[in-house]
């Protein structure tokens, strides 16, 4: 989004396809599980975040979701494993080709994601249009999120929001 | 409450003369449905559209309904607030799309032009007397009947509210003293900012929402986050207060009052044992100059005032049909608020919203509650007991009072024959 300074396309295949193996690595913990493996994707220190497009634009930071550390992420793994209750359902996060860039504070990327939502009498309806915004460094060899900004174009959201997206 | 014995109207859905057996085809009905638009969101209600702050500039709307009226918020040229109508006087066309937006000094309709000013007044239409005599309007054409639908508008501490009705009670007086109270608690007069918005469509009927606010019952067995973190208890040191018409209400709890083991009445809720791994996520202040941490202010008929911990909001319960309604938050701060409150307001708004660890609950439940009574037989009726059969104030939370409160205001609006307990 807000390039702060020169951003570099990175052209390394070897990284691409790293970068494109986090996300999908990621997507399939939410989709598939054990949602525990959620929050090993990130920085202990990071920010994820569910905002939709129409508060982003306007400058607030206001979302669904708003994480600073891997310990909340563990605390909203648990708590929707544990200590919700919901109508069980499936989700599925259909990624588009991702755009790397990098910056001083690492890789950014972007891509748009659709997520599908499947009810139990199996009726599929599309949750959310979205973009991610990343930022993702490099830590003792392992790609990890600094910043997950998921912006979501469908602010009048059709269901609730059970999983992390 | 001793009222005098009513005859119940022919629409003879209530069983009986109280509140405590509430029919399932007041959630589902269609007719039912269309009398509650024209009876209560048309009729002599005052009904939330918005927050002053959220149109600051001469020109600003902000687009909202009641019921499912389209509506207009809108900042006029000498400061004060017009509500109208979002439908030409011409041939019904919306005149403003976006949520938010500049109307500049006029309204105008996109379609054939029609413009109004900023209070719904019809000032011209292009070719209004025709091209060389021909076409046009008849010169009989009477502009000052066809403006837009004006509403009566009252402004409470930067709260806006508008009604259909212009003869309505003065909107101090529709709340009550004790509403006024817990109203301007929050509310106090500081300048408000928005902190963000959520909109989430939830299907099942919109009094079902309201039920759950008035519902503090349910908050010590579902919602196993807060039980588990030990944020709300049932034993807690609470008040239930209801305004005199029965409609509106308020509860809240003081915070650490809780005793040492909760008496469930020997059934366990099954809740995990649970601590938080990051505690940030939930460093309450108290703000308000007292214990208590959470108040739920809910004023008929469609208005939520959330104030769990710092996170505030309003909660604008959409109608959308018998089975749906959409839930408009309106997060919410002062704007004397420092960083570190703005961090709180931020972070503890996880609770809440259509992913909150409390509120997704709730959205749930309540769709539930839409699946399990769809297509129930006629006479088949939600039993509403717990704390007795009245619809008074309480110092406890093990009770329904204030849902059987809201329903009799609700029969007294609906013309379903006044309720008596
Ligand atoms: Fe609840």
């Amino acid at each position: 989004m807000d390039q702060t300074e020169a951003a570099q396309p990175v052209t390394d295949e070897s990284i691409l396809r790293r970068i494109e193996r986090l996300q999908l690595d990621y997507i399939s913990s939410i989709d598939d599980g054990p949602l525990d493996n959620w929050p090993q994707f990130f920085t202990e220190k990071c920010l994820y975040t569910v905002v939709s497009r129409d508060n982003h634009s306007r400058g607030m930071e206001l979302g669904v979701m708003r994480f600073e550390s891997v310990g909340m992420l563990i605390d909203r793994a648990t708590a929707t494993q544990h200590a919700a209750v919901f109508a069980p359902r499936i989700i599925r996060h259909v990624l588009g080709p991702m755009i790397v860039d990098e910056t001083g504070e690492g890789y950014r990327s972007r891509c748009n994601v659709v997520i599908y939502q499947t009810s139990p009498d199996g009726d599929t309806m599309l949750l959310m249009a979205a973009q991610y915004n990343d930022i993702i460094v490099e830590l003792d060899g392992v790609l990890k999120f600094k910043e997950k900004r998921v912006v979501y174009d469908t602010h009048r959201i059709p269901d609730s929001i059970v999983y992390p997206l | 409450m001793d009222g005098i014995q009513t005859p119940l109207d022919k629409k003879d859905i209530w069983s009986d003369a109280g509140t405590t057996r509430v029919p399932y085809q007041i959630y589902q009905n269609p007719e039912i449905y269309a009398e509650e638009l024209e009876h209560i969101f048309y009729g002599s209600s005052w009904n939330y559209v918005g927050l002053e702050c959220e149109v600051p500039e001469s020109g600003d709307y902000r687009r909202n309904f009641i019921g499912e009226r389209e509506i207009l918020m809108i900042r006029k040229n000498d400061g004060s607030i017009s509500v109208v109508e979002n439908r030409c006087a011409h041939r019904g066309a919306q005149l403003c799309q976006g949520l938010f937006g500049n109307t500049g000094a006029a309204l105008m309709c996109p379609y054939h032009q029609w413009t109004y000013t900023l209070d719904g007044e019809l000032t011209g239409m292009p070719f209004k007397r025709g091209i060389k005599g021909k076409g046009g309007l008849n010169s009989d054409f009477d502009m000052k009947t066809r403006g837009l639908t004006n509403l009566k508008v009252e402004i409470l501490n930067g709260v806006v509210f508008a009604s259909f009705d212009h003869d309505v009670v003065p909107l101090e007086e529709y709340l009550g003293p004790d509403m006024m109270q817990y109203f301007t608690r929050i509310f106090d007069g500081r300048g408000l900012r928005v902190v963000g918005y959520e909109r989430q469509i939830i299907d099942c009927n919109w009094k079902l929402q309201m039920e759950n606010l008035k519902d503090p019952y349910h908050a010590g067995i579902l919602h196993l986050f807060l039980i588990s973190f030990g944020l709300f208890r049932l034993d807690q040191e609470s008040k239930c207060l209801v305004d005199d018409n029965k409609g509106h209400s308020v509860l809240m709890t003081i915070k650490d009052s809780e005793e040492g083991n909760e008496d469930t009445g020997g059934v366990r809720i099954a809740a995990p044992d649970f601590t938080l791994t990051d505690h940030d996520l939930i460093q309450p202040l108290l703000e308000f100059g007292d214990r208590i941490s959470l108040s739920i202010q809910t004023l008929f008929p469609s208005l939520i005032i959330q104030a769990q911990c710092n996170t505030l909001a309003t909660r604008h319960v959409l109608p959308k049909g018998p089975g749906s309604h959409e839930l408009v938050w309106t997060f919410f701060g002062f704007e004397d608020d420092d960083d570190a409150m703005n961090d709180r307001r931020l972070r503890q708004a996880n609770l809440m919203g259509s992913a909150g660890y409390v509120t997704l609950d709730d959205a749930e439940a309540l769709e539930f509650s839409q699946l399990g009574l769809a297509g129930s037989p006629e006479d088949e009726v939600a039993v509403l007991e717990i704390g007795g059969k009245d619809c008074e104030s309480n110092d406890h939370l093990v009770t329904e009072s204030l849902i059987r409160g809201f329903y009799m205001r609700y029969r007294d609006v609906m013309g379903h024959g006044k309720a008596i307990t």
